[in-house]
C-alpha cells in the first residue's frame, strides 16, 4: 500500500513541483507559530501562571506554618509533660520524706512511750518486789516464831527438860537463813 | 501452496480493481500536508490551517489557566486541580531532574512549550482537523530554535564565552583528543541538537498522520468492495488502535521536546556536569 502510494507521488511528482515536507515552505505558518507561542509565554510568565504559584506557594508555606505550629504545639506538650512527671516527682518524693518522716516521729514517739511503760514496769516491779520481800520477811518472821516455839517444844519432850528458847530460835535463824539464802 | 494463493488472491483482486480506477488511490502527499491559505495568501502573513491551530494551542491552554487561577483556592478542586497538576507535572518531571531547584524560572516558557506542542499535535485525531500543526515543520523549527537560542543563551549569561569554551574542550580530556572531541562537540550540541529537536518531533507527527491517512483510505477505500469489506474487520480496529497510539505520541512527543529543551537548558547552567 505504502509502495502504491509512492509509486503515485512518483508519477505526480513529474507532473508537480516535488514536495519536500521536511523544508519549511510557508512563512506564514512559521510567522504565526512564532506569534501565538510567544504570546503564549508572555501570557503564561506574567498572567496565566502567577495565580497557581500564588495559591501553591500560600498552600506550602500554610502547610510549613502548621508544620510548624504542630511541632510547637508537641514540644509545649511535651514540655507540659515533663513539668507535670517534675511535680509527679517532686510530690513523691515530698511523700516519702513525710512518710519517713512521719514514721521516724512514730518510731521515737513509740520508743518514749515504750521506755516510760517499760519504766513505769519496772519501778511496779520493784515496788512488787519490795512488798514481795516484806511479806516474806515477815512471813519468815511468823515461821521462825512459830517454828521455834515447835522446836523448842518438841526439844523438850525429846531431852525431858526444858531448853533455852533462845538457843532454839538461833538455831532455827541460822537454819531458815540457811535455807532461804539458797532459794 | 492453496494457502499463499489463498491470501494473494485478494489483494491481486484489490491491485486489478484498483487499475480499473476504482481500487486504493491515496491522495498526494501534498494534500495531507500543505493547506491552502485562509486569509492574507501569498504574503509572509499568509494564516492557514496550521496557523489556526497554532492560534487554538495558544488560546486553549490560556483560557483554562485563566478559569483556574481566577478564583485559585488553597484546596484545589475541579480544573484548578488539573491546571495545578500539569504544573506539578513539568516541575517534578521535567524541571526538578533536567535543571534542578534553579531551575524554576523556565517554568513559564517550558510549560508553554509543553501545551503548545501537545495541543498542536492532538489536531491529529481531532475529528474534522485529522492533521497535527507540528506534521509541518514551521512550528517544530521555530520550537527548536527557540531551544536553542535559550540554551546559547543561558550559559553565556551565567558563564560568558567560557561556556563555549567548556562546551567544546571538555574539562579531563586529553588534549591530542581534543582534535577529535571539539568538532564532535560543535556539531552534536550547537548544530545538530536544534536541527534533531525539530526533526524528532516533525517526523513523529508526520508518520503517524500518514499512518492513520493510511488506515483511514484502507477502511474508505475497503467499504466499497462487496468481498473485500471483509478486511475491514481488521484494518478498521487498526484505525482506532493507532488512533489511540497517536492519542499517546501527541503526549510523549510534547513531553520529550520540553524535556530535552529542559537538559539543554540544564547542561548550559552547569557545564562541568
Amino acid at each position: 500500500m505504502l509502495l502504491a502510494a509512492l509509486n503515485l507521488l512518483a508519477s505526480e511528482g513529474g507532473e508537480k513541483a516535488v514536495v519536500n515536507p521536511v523544508v519549511p515552505d510557508s512563512i506564514g505558518e512559521i510567522f504565526w507559530g512564532t506569534v501565538f507561542f510567544f504570546l503564549l509565554w508572555i501570557m503564561m510568565r506574567y498572567v496565566c501562571l502567577p495565580p497557581l504559584l500564588k495559591v501553591r506557594d500560600d498552600r506550602k508555606n500554610q502547610a510549613q506554618a502548621d508544620l510548624e505550629a504542630a511541632a510547637a504545639a508537641e514540644a509545649q506538650a511535651e514540655q507540659v509533660r515533663r513539668d507535670y512527671e517534675a511535680t509527679l516527682s517532686e510530690a513523691r518524693q515530698q511523700a516519702t520524706q513525710t512518710v519517713d518522716e512521719v514514721r521516724a516521729s512514730a518510731d521515737a514517739e513509740r520508743g518514749k512511750q515504750v521506755l516510760a511503760v517499760e519504766t513505769e514496769i519496772a519501778e511496779q516491779r520493784q515496788a512488787a518486789m519490795v512488798e514481795l520481800d516484806q511479806a516474806r520477811s515477815t512471813a519468815l518472821g511468823a515461821l521462825k516464831g512459830d517454828v521455834t516455839d515447835l522446836a523448842a517444844a518438841a526439844a523438850s519432850k525429846v531431852v525431858q527438860s526444858p531448853v533455852d528458847p533462845a538457843a532454839v530460835r538461833t538455831a532455827v535463824d541460822e537454819y531458815v537463813n540457811r535455807s532461804g539464802g539458797s532459794k | 501452496m492453496p494457502g499463499l494463493a489463498l491470501l494473494t488472491a485478494p489483494i491481486a483482486l484489490f491491485a486489478a480493481e484498483g487499475e480499473g480506477g476504482g481500487g486504493l488511490q491515496f491522495p498526494p502527499v501534498e494534500n495531507l500536508v500543505i493547506w491552502p491559505d485562509w486569509f492574507l495568501a501569498d504574503t509572509p502573513f499568509a494564516f492557514n490551517k496550521i496557523a489556526f491551530m497554532s492560534l487554538v494551542a495558544f488560546v486553549v491552554p490560556v483560557i483554562l489557566f485563566l478559569i483556574a487561577g481566577r478564583k485559585a483556592k488553597a484546596v484545589p478542586t475541579g480544573l484548578q486541580n488539573v491546571m495545578e497538576s500539569s504544573l506539578d507535572f513539568i516541575e517534578v518531571q521535567v524541571i526538578k531532574p533536567a535543571i534542578g531547584p534553579d531551575g524554576m524560572r523556565y517554568l513559564p516558557m517550558l510549560m508553554s512549550m509543553f501545551f503548545f506542542i501537545w495541543i498542536g499535535n492532538l489536531f491529529e485525531i481531532i475529528p474534522t482537523a485529522h492533521m497535527p500543526a507540528n506534521a509541518r515543520m514551521a512550528n517544530p523549527l521555530m520550537l527548536a530554535i527557540v531551544a536553542w537560542v535559550m540554551f546559547i543563551g543561558v550559559g553565556v549569561k551565567h558563564h560568558g564565552l567560557g561556556y563555549f569554551k567548556e562546551a567544546l574542550f571538555p574539562p579531563g580530556v586529553p588534549k591530542a583528543l581534543y582534535l577529535l572531541v571539539t568538532p564532535i562537540e560543535l556539531l552534536s550540541t550547537f548544530i545538530i541538537r536544534p536541527f534533531s529537536l525539530a526533526v524528532r518531533l516533525f517526523a513523529n507527527m508526520l508518520a503517524g498522520h500518514i499512518l492513520l491517512v493510511t488506515f483511514s483510505v484502507l477502511c474508505i477505500t475497503l467499504w466499497g468492495f462487496q468481498i473485500l469489506n471483509i478486511v475491514n474487520l481488521l484494518s478498521f480496529p487498526m484505525l482506532v488502535a493507532f488512533t489511540g497510539f497517536e492519542f499517546m505520541v501527541a503526549f510523549l512527543q510534547a513531553f520529550i521536546f520540553s524535556l530535552l529543551t529542559a537538559v539543554y537548558i540544564g547542561g548550559a547552567l552547569h557545564p562541568a556536569h
